[in-house]
């Protein structure tokens, strides 16, 4: 299973029987823990303004708010990923449960307020809790401990939870927001020994990401201290590098708007899909790539069952074994794959049911390339995925890369090429696009990068023949019209940024959910933004559509009329024109005019058609022909009295 | 379609029929039979009732019709092998025997069509039917052509379509004209080929064109699907009058066709215990040609955590499980009656939100399949009104987004509306295509591709990583010269497209289709390799490859790309010495006090820095030794599975060491005793689940010599190593 680590895995699917990829052994998940550090200059409110949009959050109120941001958005689309919290420069110092943890006054100053794990209804809560408390001024857990904390002890902090907690995922972050790029000054000893202690998370496979707090007047000097603690895997891409950006107050944004930019651009662990697929440019030319799924759809878990019984809810895990008729189990040698066929079972063993999935070896290759404008603006089946180029297998391949990159873009060109993710994959035909980066406004967060894509383009099979009656007509002085309406209702920024579009109904269902996992009110409305702004479409284009709307009528007016002329005209040549007989006769039932049609009605003769006339008339309707003589009459008529009369 | 069809093949089993012909080695039947299996396989694919189909054989020793039985004259040698049903997988057994050739030659092959000509008016009577006859035939018997005209007549009354494929027929259209005919055949061609242009629906041809187009796929047709049928709005038609409301239909463009799903099954009379005599439900077993098949099903059992319980955990009976969701790590149980709730309430309807230029929006970011949106028939008011939105968004390059809500409390989904005046498809159209929302983009950050930005924040726009002059122009030579836009060829031979759409086959759905049908007619006959035709795309057309060899060269020497030794690519970085970003020698701090002991606490770190630091064997060997007695002892100490997985990750660190300094064997020696102690049970308790899902499922086994030339397990033997626990529980 290359990704996708979140669904639960269902033993009882029986096609895809996923390869193991190379990162199998190590699950494929993500843990974060924010530490956030509790200083005087963190808690204290921004300094008071008359402004109604002044920032009132302390730097440590933003910092939760974010984290409790951060967390229910991860219950949403990670939420097998674990999370969380430790605080440290607190006057109280807290590791686990006094009773179970050997040292639990090992980290003076570090307060683990949640220990990493699966995040649930009540971190949430706890984490608002927190929030609230410190808005109150608190005197419990925020508050600050005269000396600061020592930074080695908060990383050795950090080293046992994530040894003990996440021994063998993927991804191992450490977030710290502070706004001290001093900590321990001019202290080398302390410094060192802080050093040591971030090589050991290092090794240990612990990724460091500083988000820094700057305040007015004051830079967030990252030689100070910091750039002794970070390191960046020299294999990752060059470019992403270790720069990190500062979150402020200011220019209109809040503090926290900022820190939740910053750490969302982080958020989720960048997972390849698949790292060694070649990608063979050209016969002779490979170069190694590493594939994404940047974009996917987010559905909400499937339910689960649970046990009542104990002392607390919990999930009943299944396991399934393949049993015969008999319910004697069944061993996997002697299962064989059969199709049914004319009403029976043919089948195939194993090798062979193997044999027929796979045609071929994973690969990209490119067959050619075509000018984009010969990609059907229909021709869309399901998602894309990303590659970007990786120096792990060929060295060089970045630039030839980058090329094919730069030429694609500048001639608006595409590449076809035949992709087999995996072995036992079925192999599509896509077409390579290249994307640009698209900047999302004043943050500088890219909402897609710059890299190719692979587009799965629809096999034949996939085209529905579609033939429908609407003649193209020309423009008009209603498509005029039209146009002052599609010209006056842009979106915002002129694109289309999902990011500012909430799937409704996933959020109405986890908002259902934490309301009763917390045993709240169950909300009653949901804030939906993707209902269309109707105020502002009236205020906008209001007139033109009124405007519109007239002219449209009377033009369907005259439309109609000249069609029912028409009619009449072909009806009497049908009269003295035998040359139509080659026509085949069903087809000109199917197409009975309205007229005609309204006159059977009304002369009650449609009873008189046969069965398969109706189920050509209603066909063309659009209806559905199925059922009885009486039942398909019945249809017919209503559609006739809906539409005709 | 869901037409009902009736086809009647009319094969002729003449002598001469089972003599091989223009140079081939398959007799002239076998090779039509080709054709004929192929269609008949089709139809008992279909397993429709409405799909019907006889066979009437031409030229059999004996006789059997109807006409002959009323005592006509003319129709002898003439059999009814099948008559008009539908056709299952025993009519195919049945067939099969009795279509060898005869030794008579004295049918007549118009008579014949009689006979299947009445077949179809008996089934059929006037009901609506495709109506089809087959007449296969080399063509060698005498035939009588005094009655064709009055045949013909009565073909067309019938409403039937004629179809003559006559072996080695001469076909100038398809080019094909057999050498040193029979001056018989020749009159018989030419009979029957009028007989053919005499019918309305009347088509004469040549059977290798017929067989070749067997490998061409067949593309299944399906009825356009009525997705939508309701108003396109802009604004709120319900508050403001202002509000536009256009009338729409929607259908599917593109719908995923997916290869036929396969069951899993096992034979019963390869189950011991002879024939079953259980109680067994008679729809899970299925017969075929006396092979009984038996429906793999899945028992499931649902285990909860109890501390009480021996390992842990308990068996709980299905029935007492409640449904819940899952908030994180929350269970939420839900009753029945509250699963609604957890819907979002929604009103069908399909409302444009904004616009937004072409420009602005890539086709990698669709998320599905293409619907197509088009006026409802009969509405000349919304015809006008969408034929206004269509022109409009194409004059101003404009895309539509709307929410869309198929019926009421479905799913609302974003889509992008496309306009079509009339030049993809020839009629006016919206396509749509659903949009991603904010939960399914996951912010991936990637450097830039044209220009290098260092740790210090400059910017280069020359390094290795970017591609030099030379390289560029290589590049845009090479794009430019496998340019496939018109390299193909349309119908008539002028250059088009290469690999359209239509052109391409979806080779795994196709694969195991032709698999299904070739088995289902010849059983013991192995898989063929996939028609050549589903595979065409898989490589750049050879020719011109060959036309741009100078610029492929002239790309690969440019790139000038390495590959990475196989051997290096793991531990390349390891060897650098890493540096926090301020470059500080960390080695040398750690150096002032160095370590001879690994904690259990700071295991990985110390035990890679112990290894990194050390100057001989024996210093590795005490390292490997000592993260291995941490390992025994996080098993032996761990609260049922809690430290397993913490065991394991220390377990993957030593074995990843391992393989790297190429030490395979002090790896092997380790696990082999873990495995031992954990079989005796001498790691306080029963620790096997540590073997098989930490150790086992995680690819922890011993290392072979597949991952490290110096080791002496073999592949087989590693694999052996791992799983012959399994089976000894």
């Amino acid at each position: 299973m290359a990704w996708g680590g979140y669904e639960e895995r269902r033993p009882d699917a029986d096609d895809g029987d996923e390869e193991l990829d190379e990162n199998d052994y190590k699950a494929q998940k993500d843990a974060v823990l924010f530490a956030i550090d509790i200083s005087r200059s963190m808690l204290e409110p921004p300094s008071a303004t008359d402004s109604k949009k002044a920032d009132k959050d302390s730097a440590v109120t933003a910092a939760l708010k974010c984290a409790n941001q951060i967390m229910q958005q991860r219950i949403i689309s990670q939420p097998k990923d674990m999370m969380g919290v430790l605080l440290f420069g607190t006057k109280k110092s807290k590791f686990r449960d006094e009773s179970s943890a050997r040292s639990s006054s090992g980290y003076p100053f570090c307060y683990l307020f949640k220990d990493l794990d699966e995040p649930g209804a009540h971190d949430v809560r706890k984490l608002k809790e927190l929030v609230e408390e410190d808005e109150q001024g608190s005197d419990e857990i925020l508050v600050p401990s005269k000396e600061p904390a020592n930074m080695s002890n908060v990383l050795f902090c950090a080293n046992q939870v994530f040894t003990t907690n996440a021994p063998n995922f993927g991804s191992r972050r450490l977030f710290i927001i502070t706004d001290n790029d001093q900590p321990h000054g001019n202290d080398k000893t302390a410094k060192s020994s802080a050093a040591v202690r971030a090589k050991d998370l290092y090794d240990l496979g612990v990724v460091i990401e500083l988000f820094p707090i700057s305040r007015e007047g004051k830079k967030f000097d990252v030689s100070k201290f910091y750039d002794d603690i970070i390191y960046r895997d020299p294999t990752a891409e060059e470019g992403i590098s270790g720069r990190v950006t500062s979150s402020k107050s200011g220019d209109g944004l809040t503090l926290l708007s900022s820190l939740i930019s910053n750490i969302n651009s982080k958020q989720t662990p960048k997972r390849a899909y698949f790292s060694k697929v070649p990608f063979e440019i050209a016969p002779g030319l490979t170069v190694s790539v590493k594939g994404y799924i940047p974009l996917h759809k987010q559905e909400p878990r499937r339910t689960c069952y649970v046990y009542l019984n104990g002392e607390q809810a919990q999930i009943a895990q299944s396991e399934t074994t393949k049993v015969d008729a008999s319910t004697k189990s069944v061993d996997k040698t002697e299962i064989k794959k059969a199709y049914k066929f004319g009403g029976e079972y043919i089948y195939f063993d194993k090798e062979e049911a193997q044999k027929l999935k796979q045609i071929g070896e994973p690969t990209i290759r490119i067959i050619g390339f075509k000018p984009r404008s010969q990609l059907p603006t229909w021709a869309s089946m399901k998602k894309s995925i990303f590659i970007f180029p990786s120096e792990e297998r060929v060295v060089g391949s970045t630039r030839v890369f980058s090329a094919l990159w730069q030429k694609l873009l500048r001639d608006s060109k595409i590449g076809i090429a035949w992709f087999l993710a995996r072995s036992n994959a079925s192999p599509v035909m896509v077409a390579i696009i290249p994307s640009g980066s698209k900047d999302e406004e004043n943050t500088g967060t890219q909402f897609l990068s710059a890299g190719l894509w692979l587009y799965p383009l629809p096999f034949v099979d996939d085209v529905r023949t579609v033939d429908l009656d609407a003649t193209p007509r020309p423009a008009d002085q209603l498509t005029n019209r039209m146009r002052s309406i599609v010209q006056n209702l842009q979106l915002p920024k002129a694109m289309y940024n999902p990011l500012k579009y909430p799937n409704p109904s996933l959020q109405w269902h986890y908002k259902i959910l934490q309301a009763m996992a917390l045993e709240e009110e169950v909300p009653e409305t949901l804030d939906d933004a993707t209902i269309p702004k109707y105020r502002q479409i009236d205020k906008r284009v209001g007139q033109d559509m009124a405007d519109l709307k007239a002219e449209a009528a009377v033009k369907a007016q005259s439309l109609m009329h000249s069609r029912a002329l028409k009619r009449d005209v072909e009806e009497d040549d049908d009269g003295d024109r035998p040359a139509k007989r080659a026509k085949p006769v069903k087809k000109e039932s199917d197409s009975l005019s309205n007229t005609q049609l309204r006159l059977a009605y009304e002369q009650d003769t449609l009873s008189k058609m046969t069965v398969a006339v109706l189920k050509g008339i209603l066909a063309s309707k659009g209806l559905s022909a199925v059922g009885k003589k009486s039942d398909l009459l019945e249809k017919l008529g209503q559609w006739v009295e809906e539409n005709l009369l | 379609m869901a037409d009902k069809e009736a086809i009647v093949y009319v094969i002729d089993l003449g002598e001469s029929m089972g003599d091989c012909h223009g140079g081939r080695t398959e007799t002239d039947l076998d090779w039509s039979m080709r054709y004929v299996w192929d269609r008949i396989s089709t139809t008992v694919a279909a397993g429709r009732k409405t799909w019907t189909a006889g066979v009437v054989a031409l030229n059999t020793d004996d006789t059997n019709n109807e006409q002959d039985r009323e005592g006509l004259d003319g129709y002898e040698n003439i059999s009814v092998l099948q008559n008009i049903s539908p056709l299952t997988m025993n009519s195919v057994r049945e067939l099969q025997p009795k279509i060898r050739p005869s030794s008579s030659s004295g049918g007549d092959a118009i008579s014949a069509v009689v006979v299947a000509l009445s077949m179809i008016e008996q089934y059929t009577k006037k009901l609506k039917y495709n109506r089809r006859i087959i007449l296969i035939t080399n063509a060698e018997a005498p035939i009588d052509d005094e009655s064709s005209e009055e045949v013909a007549r009565r073909l067309d009354e019938s409403d039937i379509e004629l179809i003559v494929l006559g072996v080695d027929f001469d076909d100038a259209e398809y080019g094909f004209k057999e050498e040193d005919k029979s001056s018989a055949k020749a009159n018989n061609e030419r009979i029957l080929g009028n007989l053919a242009s005499q019918c309305k629906n009347g088509v004469s041809g040549t059977m290798a064109q017929a067989i070749e187009e067997l490998s061409i796929p067949r593309i299944k047709q399906v009825n356009p699907f009525k997705a939508y049928d309701g108003a396109l709005t802009l604004g709120d038609p319900a508050t403001q009058e202002s509000a536009l409301s256009i009338r729409v239909q929607r259908y599917f463009k593109t719908k995923r066709a997916t290869a036929p799903s396969a069951s899993t099954v096992v034979i019963k009379s390869e189950r011991g215990g002879g024939p079953s005599q259980s109680t067994h439900t008679a729809d899970e077993d299925v017969e075929m040609g006396g092979i009984e098949f038996s429906g793999v099903k899945h028992m499931r059992t649902y285990r909860v955590n109890d501390p009480d319980a021996p390992g842990g955990k308990k068996d709980v009976e299905f029935e007492k499980l409640a449904k819940g969701y899952q908030y994180g790590s929350t269970v939420v149980p839900f009753s029945e009656s509250e699963m609604n709730i957890i819907k979002l309430p929604s009103k069908k309807g399909y409302e444009i939100l904004g616009f937004v230029p072409f420009s602005s929006y890539g086709p990698f970011v669709n998320m599905g399949e293409t619907g197509i949106v088009v006026a409802q028939s009969h509405s000349e008011e919304a015809e006008v009104t969408l034929s206004a939105l269509i022109h409009a968004l194409h004059e101003m390059e404009s895309y539509a987004v709307a929410r869309y809500v198929q019926k009421d409390d479905a799913h609302p989904q974003l889509f992008l509306l496309k306009p079509n005046p009339g030049l993809e498809d020839p009629f006016e159209c919206l396509y749509d295509v659903p949009l991603p929302f904010a939960e399914d983009v996951r912010s991936y950050q990637f450097p830039p591709l044209d220009k290098v930005l260092t740790v210090t924040g400059q910017v280069l726009t020359e390094h290795r990583l970017l591609p030099s002059d030379d390289l560029n122009v290589a590049m845009s030579n090479y794009v430019d010269a496998m340019d496939l836009s018109e390299f193909g060829a349309d119908d008539e031979g002028k250059p088009a497209e290469y690999a359209p759409i239509d052109e391409l086959y979806n080779p795994v759905l196709h694969r195991v289709n032709q698999a299904i049908k070739a088995r289902a007619v010849h059983p013991d006959e192995p898989l063929a390799p996939p028609a050549d035709i589903l595979l065409r795309f898989q490589y750049p057309p050879e020719k011109l490859v060959k036309e741009a060899k100078f610029e492929i060269e002239s790309l690969i020497e440019a790139a000038e790309v390495k590959p990475v030794p196989e051997k290096a690519q793991g531990k390349r970085f390891k060897k650098d010495t890493v540096k926090p970003l301020s470059g500080l020698d960390i080695d040398s701090l750690l150096g002032q006090k160095r370590r001879t002991t690994i904690s259990p606490e700071n295991a990985i770190p110390e035990f890679k820095q112990l290894v990194a630091s050390a100057a001989d064997d024996a210093t590795l060997e005490n390292a490997i030794k000592q993260i291995g007695g941490i390992v025994r002892e996080l098993v032996r100490e761990s609260f049922a599975d809690l430290s397993y997985g913490r065991a394991a990750e220390d377990l993957r660190v030593m074995r990843e060491t391992c393989v790297d300094l190429e030490l395979p064997a002090l790896y092997n020696k380790f696990l082999t005793a873990l495995k031992t102690s954990i079989l005796s049970g001498e790691l306080d308790g029963d620790r096997r689940q540590m073997w098989t899902e930490h150790i086992v499922g995680r690819g922890l086994g011993l290392i072979a010599r597949d991952e490290s030339e110096v080791s002496d397990v073999a592949v087989a033997e590693a694999l052996k190593a791992s799983y012959s626990f399994l089976s000894w529980r």
